[in-house]
């Protein structure tokens, strides 16, 4: 194992957590919003089935093959050729996944605020520091996910506690109005959110109580859907019908607190916050992507690798998407089926060979 | 080799520090605050060849004067704002030719308020609203309304008791004494199938009520928008009628009197809190307008002794009478004239009744006019004041 660093379970359910709500959080409600209307507070639901069914494959996966990350056992599974292969797809997906998640901040941080500041500069900044965390190994990102995602939690619900006032319940109804079928439209960006757990095969192997990983993974999907579930309602009962509009109604959200008229002005302190949240996300990705390739060349370090990959990252986040109306309609409809075919058909097809191959392991459903 | 490796570590920190310190500066989007015009209030108005006229309050920072109020007694606000205003095809191209005649970068952040001139407001609104959602700075918690005559005189108003016309109308606003719109809300409004809106009447304060001939602004009414056009105008006591059922009424005075009496009972509003009840049967379209009110006798200028359980029922009675008699008014207005459902009619049949909604959502039109409106209005009087009627009947004894 080239990570010496371990961490606990709580520390795997935050970094995980991280790693899927914080953009979600922003771009979730707008893009479920396009199909399911007033239901998009379902569609995360819908999604969750993608995140638990991920969450037990790979943790079964890692019970075949304890201390081995997906690109270790894949090729113990598949074989020397093909399962460099596999791995090397898979890793070239994290890393476009990865320069995704970069772009995405970038974006955001550029729509809300820095209009004029080239992209490269922003995304290039967070990297650096990114580049930092991961320098430091896994135990760096579990603390400052410990220490940072508390933080970032209570903000996000202190905006919709002060917005208590403006929410209007009735927004919500009627409750699925023309069936389920839009709602289930709009799980299409929860799925695809949702799918990035099977990036947890990277954490896996350094958790502590190896016991207790499924427990954790299932409470960090549980997290997640919920905290989807409820910015998509808090945006719902705030807005309305006019939340398919709003391309970030997180952000609006905190631009409309006005608390006694003179509580107002809030978002710089909520989008300084969300970066908190945003590094711990953009350091997990970052951190799997060096470690993946470090394991995937059979090298006794990753460090070497963090600098260069950074770099690679930053072209990949210029290279992969032209614009942000691009991103956005890729999110709805392309992305989901892209990511779904790497992160459950690439698992699915690695346990089935597993199971067919191997032996059960002893310590097989604790 | 100890000693390379502690100095390859310590160069790598610094090249991150030094990379760190180079993008973090943010040079591209740094506003000093001397570097800004603090927008107060817009007002659009329509210009000359169908142009959008373009008219900004802006606030003039001034470090205040540390003298005993030798300046803010005479006169006060002049001088801590002015107004400017420019033409150009949309609001953001008059913003760009405002720009021009102003030294500073036009800065949305503190613009509470959104002026319409009625010219405008006939013409349409909803391509302009456009540019307050989509621009990051502009406040979607900014309240909307409408001017009589031009916007850009109104902003100019220097009224007594406030700095300037937008803390003016915005504390206006507040008080609830017409409807409260923001640019969400009518975006909210304009977006619903009715395509209906309602927005705050500005007009000045008449000269009979000041001292002195200048023009003060305030809220006398509402007007009522369809199809993101001005298609009428709602006096007074008519909005009134409206602030019921939108759940807007916080203040107010009733005042009763009885037929054969003589004098009448002013009343004031605690609280009170509505509900619209819609119902459809054997396809007929109904909505009960449910209200609850909270009030306490402010005036009894009749010989009714308050403290007869009696008197407060036949008073309570009458006071229903009276607020059903002004949401009557209103109704038949909005149904029979207008045409217009403001009050969200619309919405709560979508709600209760979704599948009977969706098939008959494009005769909304028809229907509205004909949708029968009854009322359930619950009054109490909670208090009778601090005083009782002896003092007047004194004489009589």
């Amino acid at each position: 194992m080239i990570e010496k660093g371990r961490i606990s379970g709580l520390e795997l359910a935050l970094i995980m957590y991280a790693t899927v709500s914080a953009t979600a959080i922003l771009y979730i409600p707008y893009i479920t919003a396009q199909h399911a209307k007033r239901d998009l507070w379902l569609s995360p639901i819908w999604g969750s089935l993608s995140g638990f069914l991920i969450v037990v494959i790979i943790v079964i996966l890692s019970r075949y093959f304890p201390g081995k990350t997906l690109i270790e056992y894949c090729e113990l599974i598949l074989g020397r050729t093909i399962g460099k292969i596999i791995a090397f797809l898979y890793l070239f997906f994290l890393l476009h996944d990865t320069s995704i998640a970069f772009r995405e901040y970038g974006e955001f941080v550029e729509s809300a605020f820095l209009h004029r500041t080239p992209m490269l500069f922003v995304t290039g900044s967070i990297a650096i520091s990114c580049a930092i965390a991961v320098h430091g190994g896994i135990q760096t990102i579990g603390r400052c996910a410990v220490l940072f995602l508390p933080i970032v939690f209570v903000s996000y619900v202190l905006i919709y506690i002060f917005l208590i006032p403006d929410l209007n319940l009735k927004n919500m109804l009627p409750i699925m109005a023309d069936g389920v079928l839009p709602s289930i439209k709009g799980s299409l960006a929860p799925h695809a959110w949702l799918s990035q757990y099977s990036l947890m095969s990277f954490l896996l192997p350094l958790v502590t109580k190896q016991q207790k990983v499924m427990k954790w993974g299932i409470v960090s999907v549980v997290a997640s859907v919920l905290t989807m579930v409820l910015m998509n309602l808090g945006n719902l009962f705030l807005f309305g019908d006019i939340l398919i509009n709003l391309q970030f109604p997180v952000f609006e959200a905190a631009r409309f607190v006005s608390v006694g008229s003179f509580f107002e002005h809030i978002e710089s302190i909520i989008i300084a916050v969300w970066v908190l949240g945003g590094f711990i996300q953009l350091s997990a990705f970052f951190y799997m992507v060096v470690l993946g390739t470090s394991q995937w060349l059979k090298l006794p370090s990753y460090k070497p690798f963090v600098l260069p990959i950074g770099f690679l990252i930053i072209l990949f986040s210029v290279w992969t998407i032209p614009s942000f109306e691009d991103m956005i309609r890729g999110m709805g409809t392309t992305v989901p089926y892209y990511f779904l075919t790497i992160q459950l058909i690439i698992p699915s097809l690695l346990l089935c060979v597993a199971v067919i191959r191997w032996k059960k392991p002893k310590s097989f459903m604790q | 080799m100890c000693k390379i490796q502690a100095i390859k570590r310590t160069f790598t920190l610094f090249l991150l520090i030094f990379l760190s310190s180079m993008v973090l500066t943010g040079c591209w989007d740094r506003t000093e605050i001397n570097d800004l015009a603090l927008i107060l209030a817009a007002g659009m108005d329509k210009g000359k060849n169908n142009n959008i006229e373009l008219s900004v309050l802006v606030f003039i920072p001034r470090p205040q004067q540390s003298g005993q109020g030798n300046e803010m007694s005479s006169g006060g606000s002049s001088g801590q704002s002015f107004v400017r205003s420019a033409e150009g095809k949309t609001i953001a191209d008059a913003m760009a030719r405002l720009q021009e005649a102003l030294t500073r970068k036009i800065f949305w952040g503190q613009s509470e308020v959104i002026l319409i001139g009625d010219k405008l407001a006939k013409k349409g609104i909803s391509e302009q609203i456009d540019f307050w959602m989509r621009h990051s700075e502009p406040r979607i918690r900014a309240d909307v309304l409408v001017a009589k005559g031009k916007a850009k005189t109104v902003l100019k108003a220097i009224p007594e008791l406030e700095k300037d016309a937008s803390i003016q109308l915005r504390k206006i606003v507040k008080s609830h004494i017409g409807v409260r719109v923001t640019v969400k809300d009518l975006l909210q409004m304009l977006s619903h199938t009715s395509n209906v809106a309602v927005l705050p009447w500005v007009e000045n304060l008449p000269p009979t009520q000041m001292d002195k001939k200048k023009a003060i602004p305030i809220i006398k009414g509402a007007a009522v928008f369809k199809d993101g056009k001005m298609v009428g105008r709602l006096s007074d006591k008519e909005t009134r009628g409206i602030l019921w059922p939108r759940n807007e009424m916080k203040t107010g005075v009733i005042t009763i009197s009885f037929t054969g009496e003589e004098g009448s009972i002013s009343l004031n509003l605690l609280r009170s809190h509505n509900k619209l009840i819609p119902s459809i049967k054997n396809g007929k379209w109904s909505m009960r307008i449910k209200t609850n009110a909270d009030l306490e006798v402010f005036q009894n200028t009749t010989e009714f002794n308050l403290f007869d359980p009696n008197v407060i029922k036949k008073a309570e009675k009458k006071v229903v009478y009276e607020i059903e008699e002004r949401e009557r008014l209103v109704m038949t207005e909005l149904q029979k004239k207008l045409n217009a459902d403001i009050l969200g009619f619309a919405d709560e049949f979508e709600k209760k009744y979704p599948q009977i909604w969706k098939k008959n959502r494009d005769q909304w039109n028809e229907i509205f006019p004909e949708i029968a409106v009854s009322f359930d209005t619950k009054v109490k009087i909670q208090r009778t004041g601090l005083a009782d009627e002896k003092h007047k009947r004194g004489a009589e004894r």
